[in-house]
């Protein structure tokens, strides 16, 4: 009787409301995310991003990430780490702190957002020498 | 046990044992008998593939097969050496033959019928291919050689579509320890599939039997045996010999593919030979010089220094003008540097010389000669010198190789005075080499001893054997007299000497009674040398310095023969070329001219056959082309110049000199006879005959473009530690 | 006249109902709609219907505003269904592990880069976005000092990565490295390089989940 009404759904914000922490939390959820869900947590990397899921949304909907705090409202896509992307991608249904096969070297850098625009952005220069050495008349 | 083939017994170092010299002569006539066919022999008929061609008896079938226009694949067979038939990548079916015969090796007997493209012949290619690469490495894409490869190429279009090859042990595939021969060629052995071409060049053409095999069967190694560096001054050839990546260019190694590159057909001007070449480059930059074939001069060789000395002309480079500012030279705008210049001139009032050096191209040579005649002088010169006296540079045969380089093929005696062709002109020298092991070629030279690749007489180097010869008290100018086709060459450097006249004229003389007319020839050394005489320029710098000039241009004129205390005090000197070497050091203005790679120019080689470069990347920097500097110094000294394209300025040439312009085209001299009737009071000095380059090490370094690249800087060190390592081991 | 006869033709020889339904258009003058075939379905509009009712009901429903406030109802009732977009930023669409995106250089496990400068990628490469210049490394191996890629030459064809023989260049799965200026997608090598180290996770286990197709 209830979900003809459409009153499970006002359970479901209650809930919503209560997983957020509060009314005000909420609503500051909604301003950053445009949108309130409610899901399991899956996992978090380690830039503070929060990945959750819940199969109740379809398919394309049911896995999204919470950017980490200190974002703020400058959150972006790229801020998703290349372990957590193929889960975010539905490539793969295993989270990377359960993927115990994800290649681990040294030498793999840490991730980076887009950085376009900042000062930070890539900017081309030469990786060889120059073609031609000149005479310099001081040298002997 | 080192197996070397038998033309070791040829070579000039080997043991003089009397069964030595039979095997020599043996071998020798054996070349003569193949080379010189008997009376008119009647051609025989084969068919290849159903195509008749009538070809000479003793004719192979890969060569019946080229004039049918069949190509059958090979990797030994080479047409400039001798037959080795060990790849048997040739092999052909011939009807009613049970067996496939390989047609490098085999001559045709009439009526053959061959098939170059049956199963059976296909079959065996494919059987061929299989063996190759099952122990060839595939590792074509770190390969130099990948993308010109012969074995890549023919696996492609003869190969199997599959591999049997299935390692079920892990055995590996065979491999061979590189060898170290030296800063230019780069060995990777594993990928050598011992068609023994390397081998057969060193030991023939070049005359160095330092290459052999060693073991035998899946254990057969190319190498020198004891460790040893291949150090010849043409050892670059056997890059382009090598069918696979075996034997690569060091310097050029890993830089670019073949299909990458850009191949401009040039001419090399680091000797006077004017070999042809084709320039490779990307990216606006020369990455490699390979020969381009021509039987009149190099045939399909190059020699090393004009094919390794191309990263010169990346560093040391003038790319900006350059005026001395408090004493130093400071890079300037062009404007700035061509109206000092240009004041310098009009301030001079007529007194102003010019000084032509070695890279000099004939169009600059004639902007300078033009500009300096416009304001009233007369003297310009070249570095190198030449006797004035006589009919001097008058005469044109009187400075060139009279007796064209092809023909010295068919030379029987030849005398070498005062020069070592083998660095001077290593490319005249194999023809010398091609001589003595087909033509029975004699050789004496006067001179130090030197090695030259080839047994000769060495006369001495007394200055006296020369006026011995040519009154004839010496034996040998019998040999010389009675010779059908002699020859007598003697070096630029010993005609620079002050008697050079008398040398010159007293061999005039003794060659009026050959029979043949040029038999007298000189070897210059400087690829400008032959052009300026020929667009009348003076020989020697000493006319330069005696006309006190108050401004002196230099035109790549590099060798230090003019010095700042020969001139006057306020002499303005300024420096025109493409290095800074000796003459942009002792410059106040420095203009930054184009080197050869850079410049559509024309050269005129010791034959006296007119040559063009063709501009192959642009000037680096701000340089200009050279006439095209005269050119603008000639508009602010108030005296233009009447050309002011490529095609006006050509136009000049062939008002002063028609065949300047005729490029590749050699003009036949005359005048060898009237020469020595208009020479001057032969007198020879007495003294000692010197040559310049004595050994190895002094050819790598003679111009500014070599003395700049490092890997010439290599070489020379590699050749003084194989030296010392010699003469080491002979003290012991 | 003659549509009717090769509307009769298509029937399965029954030649009487064209006879008699000829004689139903014949009537109305200006519009002749056939009754659509069996199986068949009109899509065209039709005429609206003239009789009294249906007029007096297309009054009404023009009077009262009926259709704006139905379609105010379907609005209504879409706020309380699930939105069928996806949230951007925070949920992403689903991606094959092929997917071909940012290049990137990868290296060794031992942290060796790959790429042997072969340069055939630059020879396959349509666009002739890629220029590799090579040399020998110190330690005598063949390695790039040039490995520069214009992005905004490149197609996304991917033969760059079929042609490597080493699995060196690569298009990883990132898509998100749009930029405000031009230059900055003309990529070196060592941004390449920074690339593969920092997407080497995802593209090995595209690899990985590829490897048995390749």
């Amino acid at each position: 009787m209830a979900k003809y009404l459409g009153l499970d759904k006002v359970g479901k914000l209650f809930q919503i409301i209560q997983q957020s922490g509060g009314l005000r939390a909420a609503y500051k959820k909604l301003y950053r995310f445009d949108e309130l869900k409610i899901g399991s947590l899956v996992g978090t990397d380690k830039y503070g991003n929060k990945y959750f899921e819940n199969p109740y949304y379809f398919y394309g909907r049911n896995r999204w990430v919470e950017y980490a705090h200190h974002q703020n409202m400058d959150y972006d896509g790229s801020q998703i780490p290349a372990e957590w992307f193929g889960w975010m991608h539905y490539k793969t249904d295993l989270p990377p702190i359960r993927d115990g096969a994800r290649v681990q070297h040294k030498w793999m850098a840490s991730h980076s957002e887009n950085l376009s625009g900042t000062k930070e952005q890539y900017m081309p220069y030469t990786t060889t020498k120059p073609k031609y050495e000149a005479w310099d008349p001081k040298k002997k | 046990m080192i197996r070397a083939p038998l033309t070791k017994a040829l070579s000039l170092g080997s043991s003089t044992s009397p069964i030595h010299k039979i095997a020599a002569a043996a071998f020798r006539t054996t070349a003569v008998t193949a080379q010189i066919p008997a009376k008119a022999p009647e051609k025989i008929e084969v068919f290849v593939d159903d195509i008749p061609v009538h070809v000479e008896p003793g004719t192979t079938i890969l060569q019946a097969a080229a004039v049918a226009g069949v190509e059958i694949p090979r990797f030994c067979y080479h047409e400039r050496l001798a037959v080795a038939g060990n790849c048997r990548m040739c092999l052909v079916e011939i009807e009613k033959s049970p067996k496939l015969a390989a047609a490098c090796a085999m001559p045709v007997m009439k009526g053959w019928r061959i098939k170059t493209n049956s199963e059976k012949t296909r079959q065996a290619r494919e059987g061929v291919m299989e063996f190759l690469l099952m122990n060839h490495p595939l590792d074509c894409p770190i390969c130099d050689q990948g993308g010109e490869c012969d074995l890549q190429d023919q696996a492609m279009a003869f190969g199997s579509d599959r591999s049997r090859f299935t390692d079920i042990n892990h055995s590996g595939k065979r491999a061979v320890e590189d060898k170290d021969i030296g800063p230019l060629v780069k060995t990777i052995m594993t990928r050598c599939i011992h068609c023994t071409r390397c081998i057969r060049f060193a030991s023939e053409i070049a005359g160095v039997d330092d290459l052999g095999t060693t073991g035998r069967g899946n254990d057969m190694q190319i190498g020198t045996y004891v460790e040893k560096l291949f150090l010849s001054e043409m050892s670059g050839n056997v890059i382009d010999l090598c069918p696979v990546g075996a034997l690569t260019n060091k310097p050029f190694s890993f830089a670019a593919r073949p299909w990458e590159t850009r191949k401009i057909s040039s001419i090399d001007v680091l000797d006077a030979v004017g070999s042809n070449i084709i320039v490779s480059t990307r990216t606006n930059e020369v990455l490699r010089i390979l020969p381009r074939e021509n039987e009149e001069i190099n045939e399909e060789w190059l020699a090393d220094k004009s094919r390794f000395a191309c990263d010169g002309l990346k560093r040391q480079r003038l790319v900006a003008p350059m005026v001395r500012i408090k004493g130093e030279l400071t890079p300037v705008e062009w404007e700035g540097a061509l109206i000092e210049v240009g004041q310098k001139v009009r301030a001079a009032n007529g007194a102003v010389a010019g000084v032509a050096g070695s890279l000099a191209d004939v169009e600059s040579m004639v902007a300078l000669k033009d500009l300096l005649n416009r304001v009233g002088s007369e003297a310009v010169c070249t570095e190198q010198s030449f006797p004035s006296e006589g009919s001097g540079a008058d005469l044109r045969s009187n400075y060139l190789f009279n007796r064209n380089i092809q023909s010295l093929e068919t030379a029987d005696v030849a005398l070498l005075i005062g020069t070592n062709p083998r660095y001077e002109a290593p490319l005249i020298n194999t023809r010398l080499r091609k001589a003595y092991v087909h033509n029975e070629l004699e050789v004496a030279s006067i001179g130090p001893k030197i090695d030259l690749s080839y047994r000769h007489n060495n006369l001495g180097d007394d200055s006296n054997l020369i006026t011995q010869i040519c009154n004839g008290t010496h034996p040998f100018a019998a040999k010389l007299k009675e010779a059908k086709n002699p020859a007598i060459i003697v070096g630029s450097d010993l005609l620079a000497r002050p008697d050079g006249a008398g040398i010159l004229a007293n061999l005039q003389n003794f060659a009026k009674g050959f029979k043949s007319t040029s038999a007298l020839n000189v070897l210059q050394r400087n690829a400008s040398q032959a052009g300026a005489l020929d667009i009348g320029y003076q020989a020697g710098v000493e006319e330069a310095i005696k006309s006190k000039p108050k401004v002196l241009f230099l035109l790549n004129a590099d060798e230090a023969k003019v010095t700042r205390d020969q001139l006057p005090k306020d002499c303005y000197i300024v420096y025109v070329g493409h290095h800074g070497d000796e003459g942009a050091q002792i410059a106040d203005a420095v203009l930054p001219g184009v080197a050869y790679t850079e410049k559509t120019a024309t050269y005129v080689n010791t034959e006296g056959r007119a040559q063009q470069t063709l501009a192959a990347v642009s000037p680096p920097g701000l340089a200009r082309d050279d006439w095209k500097i005269f050119r603008a110094i000639s508009e602010i000294v108030g005296a233009p110049l009447p050309y002011d394209s490529l095609e006006e300025i050509r136009d000049r040439l062939d008002d002063i000199a028609p065949h300047l312009i005729r490029h590749g085209h050699l003009e036949a001299n005359s005048f060898q006879t009237v020469a020595p009737q208009l020479s001057a009071a032969p007198s020879i000095s007495s003294g000692k005959v010197s040559v310049q380059q004595l050994s190895l090490k002094d050819y790598f370094m003679t111009d500014p473009i070599s003395r700049a690249s490092p890997t010439m800087a290599k070489c020379i060190q590699a050749a003084k530690k194989e030296g010392e390592k010699k003469a080491a081991s002979a003290s012991c | 006249m003659s549509a009717i006869k090769l509307f009769s033709l298509t029937r399965n020889g029954n030649r009487a109902i064209p006879l008699c339904s000829s004689r139903a258009y014949s009537t109305s003058k200006d519009k002749e709609i056939l009754p659509p075939l069996k199986g068949y379905k009109y899509v065209n509009n039709l005429d609206p219907a003239m009789d009294i009712t249906s007029i007096t009901n297309r009054a009404a429903q023009q009077i009262f505003w009926t259709e704006l406030l139905s379609g105010f109802g379907v609005t209504l009732a879409h706020i309380f269904k699930e939105p069928a977009t996806i949230n951007y930023p925070f949920e992403k669409g689903p991606l094959s592990p092929r997917f071909r995106g940012e290049h990137a250089l990868r290296r060794y496990p031992s942290g060796e880069e790959r790429c042997i400068a072969c340069k055939l990628c630059e020879a396959i490469c349509p666009a002739q976005a890629i220029t590799i210049e090579a040399e020998e490394r110190a330690d005598g191996s063949r390695r790039t000092t040039r490995y520069d890629i214009d992005m905004t030459k490149c197609i996304y064809c991917g033969f760059c990565q079929e042609a490597c023989p080493v699995d060196a260049i690569v298009e990883g799965p990132n898509f998100e490295f749009s930029t405000e200026t031009h230059e900055e997608l003309l990529y070196n090598k060592e941004k390449l390089l920074s690339n593969g180290d920092k997407w080497e996770s995802e593209i090995a286990s595209n690899l990985q989940a590829d490897h048995l197709y390749r």
